[in-house]
């Protein structure tokens, strides 16, 4: 049974109302309010996380703290229940930097000129909801917040986008909408399940976690979460929705979508797939690595070929989530490490990354990679950051993709050198892309009058960026730091749950 | 002798049983009475009031009347917890058509006294058929809401798609009534009773007159709800309504003709039950996918709204193949939940269709939001619960009938939900789309906008979040409609 800590004070559900009341208040006052108010939200909430990093008890993270639960419908045990164990720690800390990152951003950026308040409240709501995904141990409660990060991404990418903007937000909220419908049946034939097993229907994730299902439903439901998941993350046959999405969307948009909304995939794969069906998990494992592996290579590939620098970095993100979910599946203690902190680490470089093409677009106004070519020559600050970032993205030792991409290939060498030379084929692919995109951006010469004129980062946006920047660097040489939060949940999860090790 | 025996047989009705119907049919009368005695200009405002007045009284008269359960006239009414249910639900929709009926009729330039006393003599038909298992009474209230909505479908004399959609209605009405008392005629010949109970618990021989009387009254029942194939008339008649009477179609009509197939649901016995299931499954499935594809393709939002209405029949036909307790709840609560929404979606094109140079069709909702933003925050909430995203009632219902049809293992059933939800995606996000993020075609301006209207749109609004965030105030009503009938 999970340990349930509770707290006097609901720190959960405050950093959960205070951007959703920044919202009511950004919609009831006057327009020039807007980013102030949503400025003060974010940051806010960013540091009532920064007090819930100081006071969560590490010694113990496999317990669920901060807990606190509102029944919402009793027959069925359906409870707003939230809180924190180490892993919804991160994920938790990660949505409300990448917010604050966000709206940081947008004050500044040219791109956002009109319908203002809608624009902040939409980032505001979508934080709001994300805590709620990553806080919520009520599995339909999950659903309910699951769903409703569409909605303001939806708008987002509608309103602000770019010029395929109407496609692509359709595209994306038919993908998400019609595969997370089958999340919805797997979630109902749970707690049917727990109906047929205990007696009473529930949606909590500490009752659900006390099933065993026969090998049959196991697998079927499995696979119906499966699929939702799989198109979130996204893996491979189910991820064109991503360079659409990630193209035409704002840069705000594409940051948090890449950040924070993708993260729910696997996050969702690790808490409610490898939780509530262990023996499904393990029965297949060796599928859902292949798949991992299949989403790093194809992705790599694809992402070479990129013309466009928002869908290169689309489809270098399709290709991390290949790694992320690689490493989960391998089901053992360094792997499932190496997919938590990738997940972190991965929302931090992707978000720099669409910030630098945000950047160079409202320099340039254009996302072709051929006009980039030496793009960032007379703009110092800018290049530092670029290459912290790139090298970070790329697994260099330093930085923050390193840990996650070694200890996927020590995990997969503990079953076989094969597979892990096959994950090292991947990580070499994705040096590959990111080494050619700072070959375009550093060593190939342009035109140099027009570049000349280009100011360097600086403000909000420069901001906006150290606030990743800390991070990135953090994860590389103190990696402890983050470990710390969630090995306890991990090993949890593969002594209790999976019984393996 | 024999007289003594008959006068002793003779029972006073129990009268407080009846209580919020006998208010409704006063009401009815006495609007009748005034329509014929008042001068023009009298009526337009007499009659709403004097409506609104009854419906209350009859809300608040159901107060009463839920404290006593039983049966009265002779077991031909019966008061529980369901009839309660759909009651207050029929009321609380009726009193708000009326806050959108006057103004919607002088914007087309008429006046009808008759609107309101049809609309009282259909609600009361809608409230009989919603607490009877009598077989006559069944077909006489039937008869009574279908007559009220004919009258009602063909109020605009002059508008030609209302008589054809009047006359669609009423020749597949009145075959669907046919049906159905045929249907009776068996079940009577099966058992010797006229009551749905007792004809279902009957352990006779001939299952064959029960089977046969069983699919005639589905059938007769699947025409008035629109399920597929039957379903030709409803586009047509939602279409050529009145928009506030199309509302009222939408949700007290489709509350009430589902009502006694609902009640069947507890007395299918164990060696019909395939059956049942596998002819509710099928039809179920071929509404909700037809109702979805052909919507996609509809120009016209009320049109639109009809196939999404029949597409809904089917969500809650699926949940209807489940005769459990968990199947009979999904039914209940999608029920009245998809009463809210689509009275609130229609109340919406209602008020729009007053705006000058409004014609209905899709493309007009683009930019909606930068002439009417209230109205398309509201529309937009109805888009999004007709899909079934949380935190909207459709969520919750699609959710009950999820696990109602994985109580069963119907998981085919559950795949086509799956589909036809997906299908629908399509059109409920093309017009939030159209709605917000497309630039503005045209200036739409609601003259005349009342406060009654705004406090309907408000509460129903209200509802359609509240009743799935805070579950636990209508559960307390659809758990006891649902097990009172199961434990019987």
């Amino acid at each position: 049974m999970v340990e349930v800590i509770k707290e006097t004070f609901p720190f959960v559900s405050v950093s959960m109302l205070v951007p959703a009341v920044s919202a009511l208040l950004v919609i009831l006052l006057k327009e020039r309010y807007a980013k102030a108010i949503s400025i003060v939200g974010a940051g806010l909430t960013f540091l009532i996380s920064l007090v819930v990093l100081y006071l969560f008890d590490y010694s113990r993270s496999s317990a669920v703290q901060f807990y606190e639960e509102y029944s919402l419908l009793k027959e069925f045990n359906v409870k707003l229940a939230l809180g924190l164990d180490g892993l919804s720690l991160i994920m938790y800390f990660l949505t409300t930097l990448v917010s604050l990152v966000a709206i940081l951003w947008s004050v500044r950026d040219r791109q956002i000129n009109t319908r203002l308040k809608e624009y902040y409240v939409a980032f505001l709501l979508s934080e709001s909801f994300l805590v709620g995904v990553f806080t919520s141990f009520d599995i339909l409660v999950f659903y309910v917040f699951y769903e409703l990060t569409l909605i303001p991404m939806l708008f987002a990418i509608g309103i602000w986008g770019y010029k395929l903007r109407l496609y692509s937000a359709y595209k994306f909220f038919i993908y998400i909408f019609v595969s997370s419908l089958f999340l919805l049946l797997g979630i109902a034939a749970v707690s049917v399940q727990h109906y047929f097993q205990k007696g009473h229907f529930s949606f909590s994730y500490f009752d659900l976690l006390g099933l065993s299902h026969s090998e049959g439903i196991g697998i079927f439901l499995f696979l119906l979460f499966f699929i939702a998941f799989a198109v979130k993350t996204p893996l491979v046959p189910f991820h064109t929705w991503l360079p659409d999405a990630h193209g035409e969307a704002p840069t705000a948009g594409s940051v948090v979508l890449a950040a924070i909304l993708l993260k729910m995939g696997t996050y969702a794969l690790l808490r409610f797939n490898v939780g509530l069906f262990p023996d499904a998990t393990i029965k297949l494992m060796p599928f859902m690595v292949a798949i991992g592996i299949i989403t790093i290579i194809y992705a790599s590939w694809m992402t070479i070929v990129q013309n466009n620098v928002k869908r290169f970095v689309a489809y270098s993100s399709v290709s991390h989530m290949g790694f992320i979910v690689t490493a989960l599946f391998l089901l053992n203690y360094e792997g499932l490490r190496a997919s938590v902190i990738e997940m972190f680490a991965h929302g931090m470089t992707s978000a720099s990354l669409f910030m630098m093409a945000g950047f160079i677009y409202n320099r340039l106004h254009t996302f072709n990679m051929e006009s980039l070519r030496g793009s960032v020559k007379f703009m110092p600050v800018f290049a530092i950051i670029v290459a912290v970032t790139a090298f970070a993205a790329m697994g260099l030792p330093g930085g923050s993709s390193f840990w996650g991409k070694f200890l996927t290939i020590l995990s997969a060498r503990e079953y076989s050198y094969t597979l892990a030379f096959a994950v090292l084929v991947g990580g070499f692919f994705s040096a590959a892309y990111v080494l050619y995109m700072l070959k375009t951006l550093f060593l190939d010469v342009k035109e140099e009058s027009i570049l000349i004129h280009f100011t360097d980062i600086r403000g909000f946006k420069l901001v906006s960026f150290l606030f990743l920047m800390v991070p990135i660097v953090l994860i590389g040489f103190f990696p402890h730091l983050f470990f710390n939060m969630f090995d306890g949940s991990l090993s949890y999860i593969l002594r209790h749950i999976l019984g393996l090790e | 002798m024999e007289l003594q025996q008959l006068v002793g047989v003779i029972e006073l009705p129990r009268l407080v049983l009846f209580l919020p119907e006998l208010i409704v049919l006063i009401t009815a009368f006495v609007l009748f009475t005034l329509e014929l005695a008042l001068s023009k200009e009298r009526k337009k405002i007499i009659l709403p009031s004097l409506s609104a007045i009854g419906y209350v009284l009859a809300l608040m008269s159901i107060g009463v009347s839920a404290q006593f359960k039983g049966d009265t006239f002779y077991g031909s009414f019966t008061n529980d917890a369901l009839g309660s249910l759909v009651k207050i639900f029929a009321l609380i929709i009726a009193l708000t058509v009326l806050a959108f009926a006057g103004r919607y009729f002088s914007s087309k330039r008429s006046f009808y006294g008759e609107f309101y006393y049809m609309l009282a003599f259909t609600l009361l038909g809608a409230m009989i058929l919603a607490s009877s298992y009598n077989l006559i009474i069944i077909y006489v209230s039937l008869e009574l809401v279908s007559i009220g909505f004919y009258i009602l479908t063909a109020l605009l004399r002059g508008s030609f798609i209302s008589k054809e959609g009047a006359f669609k209605y009423l020749i597949l009405g009145g075959l669907s009534i046919a049906l159905a008392s045929y249907g009776a005629v068996f079940m009577y010949i099966y058992a010797g009773s006229i009551d749905l109970r007792d004809i279902f618990t009957y352990q006779g021989k001939d299952y064959h007159y029960l089977v046969l009387g069983i699919v005639f009254f589905l059938i007769g029942f699947a025409l008035k709800i629109g399920a597929v194939p039957f379903h030709f008339w409803l586009p047509d008649a939602y279409q050529g309504a009145p928009t506030p009477v199309t509302a009222f179609m939408a949700s007290v009509g489709k509350l009430a003709f589902f009502i006694p197939v609902v009640r069947i649901m507890p007395l299918v016995q164990e060696k019909f039950s395939l059956t049942w299931t596998l002819t509710v499954g099928v039809i179920a499935a071929a509404t909700m996918l037809y109702g979805n594809f052909v919507a996609l393709v509809q120009k016209d939002i009320k049109r639109l709204l009809a196939y999404s209405s029949i597409a809904h029949s089917g969500y809650i036909l699926a949940a209807v193949a489940v005769t459990k307790d968990i199947g009979m709840k999904a039914v209940i609560y999608f029920l009245v939940v998809y009463a809210v929404m689509a009275a609130g979606s229609f109340f919406i094109v209602a008020m729009l269709e007053r705006a000058e140079g409004w014609e209905n069709r899709i493309q007009e909702f683009s930019g909606l939001r930068f002439n009417l933003p209230y109205l398309a925050f509201g529309f937009m909430v109805y888009m999004f619960a007709l899909l079934g995203v949380p935190p909207t009632v459709g969520f919750v219902g699609k959710t009950l009938v999820f696990m109602a049809l994985s109580f069963d293992q119907l998981w085919w059933l559950a795949f086509i939900v799956i589909v036809s939800t997906a299908i629908s995606t399509g059109y409920y996000v093309r017009l939030v789309v159209l709605m917000y993020m497309k630039e503005k075609e045209k200036d739409v301006v609601v003259p005349q906008r009342s406060y009654a209207e705004a406090l309907s749109l408000v509460l129903l609004t209200v509802l359609t979040i509240a009743l799935a965030v805070v579950p636990e105030v209508i559960w307390s009503l659809v758990a006891p409609a649902s097990e009172t009938l199961f434990t019987r």
